[in-house]
């Protein structure tokens, strides 16, 4: 049968070179049998039609030869958590690495806006890479156990000789623990603490500095923007204090800490620094003697430069670390949703 | 299909397959090739697609549970599979398996 033979072919073409002619033989025996007795009931041979309706119903050559083949994933479920746990491993310390390296980079070379921007673009590309490597290697780990499972080392997975008494004690949830009255009392009498100390800085700057106020000697001096930055940061801790005293007054104390409370503090703390970030030409320090330009530009220049890039890297910390919470949040919310809809 | 469908479908054919697997033992203690084999299981009420059944006969040999050899018969060559030693003491562990997750299934129901 023509159409038979093409369709043999057809498998022949997906399954592994060296079993390829003793499958079809044995694959095809079965199926001329089949065809034989299906001919025979009948009382004559098949048309064209009932023909290709009966291969069709075996499945197509792919999905037939695929049944062949020895193994259909890249990473078994024996390898699959110790791959999951590096490849994370590989992906978290790259982006730090690589992140530092490019921030000391960029300080070192005095490089500018440009190169910050590239350095972002770029992340994805070395961390795809990293994922990469990983892959392959456990991926090569998985080919040999599987083509040589006698001649291996079967692959241990982490912490293969565990046991249950080692496991770590059962911990306290924190975040959702109640909080007692005199914690949120600590609370809010040290709010009044800092902020009083936070006030008194500006008059006696010993207070934050200690003997490092030395430095006040030197001759640079800060910014306007730090006095900005300054009120700011004032501003954030009478509102966090007020907040505090609120919950305490409405007995709310012994809520534990919202996730959206928590967010929301996270938020005010972009203002300050984008109240850096907005200096004007990046200066966050002067010289308290403009003549002394010709002998301190320099220094002072790269000092700009370094804590700007600091603060930027820090910015994009700070947001990424907001975006992550939000996600969190959202991702709760619908369970949550979910969850009371059944 | 439906969610809830494919849902079935898939926990089904989970379910099937390590029947297949005993049934496919169960009945090579006789020596069968592949089509005789697949309207032997038919007969007794376990159908089964060709594309499942050829396949999973040499992964079996494979893994040592069955022998086979070609032989001519009716003017063709055919691939005959039966039963090895290990896979009978293999089957004979498995069916008692198999008849204690049944016993505990039907206490259960």
């Amino acid at each position: 049968m023509e159409l038979l033979d093409r369709y043999l072919q057809a498998v022949k073409r997906h399954l592994p070179w060296e079993r390829q002619d003793d499958i079809i033989a044995e694959l095809r025996a079965n199926l001329e049998a089949q065809l034989e007795d299906k001919e025979a009931e009948m009382g004559r041979p098949l048309t064209k039609e009932e023909a290709e309706a009966w291969l069709k119903q075996i499945g197509s050559p792919i999905q037939v030869a695929a049944r062949y083949q020895r193994q259909q994933y890249l990473i078994g479920p024996a390898v699959f958590p110790t791959y999951w746990f590096v490849l994370r491993l590989a992906i978290t310390w790259g982006a730090i690495i690589y992140s530092i390296a490019k921030a000391v980079d960029i300080a070192a070379h005095g490089l500018g806006a440009e190169a910050i921007v590239s350095a972002v673009i770029y992340l994805p590309w070395v961390l795809l890479i990293n994922a990469a490597i990983v892959t392959l290697v456990f991926a090569a780990i998985e080919q040999v156990g599987v083509r040589y499972p006698g001649k291996c080392v079967p692959f241990a997975p982490m912490a293969p000789a565990w046991s249950p008494s080692g496991l770590p004690p059962m911990g306290v949830d924190e975040a959702n623990k109640p909080r007692s009255f005199a914690k949120a009392s600590a609370e809010v009498i040290f709010g009044f603490l800092f902020l009083g100390w936070l006030l008194l800085v500006p008059h006696y700057p010993y207070l934050m500095f200690g003997p490092g106020a030395w430095y006040l000697r030197l001759p640079y001096q800060l910014a306007p923007v730090w006095l900005s930055f300054y009120w700011c940061l004032v501003g954030i801790n009478i509102f966090e204090l007020t907040w505090k005293i609120v919950d305490l007054a409405r007995g709310a104390w012994q809520r534990p800490k919202s996730r959206a409370k928590h967010l929301s503090m996270h938020t005010l703390s972009l203002i300050p620094l984008s109240v850096l970030l907005a200096a004007p030409d990046h200066m966050l320090f002067l010289l308290k003697k403009p003549e002394d330009a010709v002998t301190l530009g320099g220094a002072l220049a790269s000092a700009n430069k370094g804590v700007h890039l600091a603060l930027t890297i820090a910015l994009a910390i700070v947001v990424l670390q907001l975006v992550w919470g939000a996600g969190k949040m959202g991702v709760e919310a619908w369970r949550n949703r979910v969850a009371a809809m059944r | 299909m439906t969610l809830i469908e494919n849902l079935f479908e898939n926990l089904r054919l989970e379910l099937r397959r390590g029947c297949l697997t005993l049934a496919v033992l169960a009945q090579l203690k006789q020596e069968h090739y592949g089509y005789t084999l697949r309207k032997a299981l038919a007969a007794q009420g376990m159908e089964i697609e060709e594309s499942t059944l050829y396949p999973l006969l040499r992964r079996l040999e494979s893994q040592g549970l069955l022998t086979s050899e070609w032989r001519e018969e009716e003017k063709r060559n055919k691939r005959f599979y039966r039963l090895s030693i290990e896979g009978e003491q293999i089957f004979a562990r498995l069916l008692e398996e198999w008849n204690q997750i049944n016993t505990a299934i039907n206490n259960l129901l």
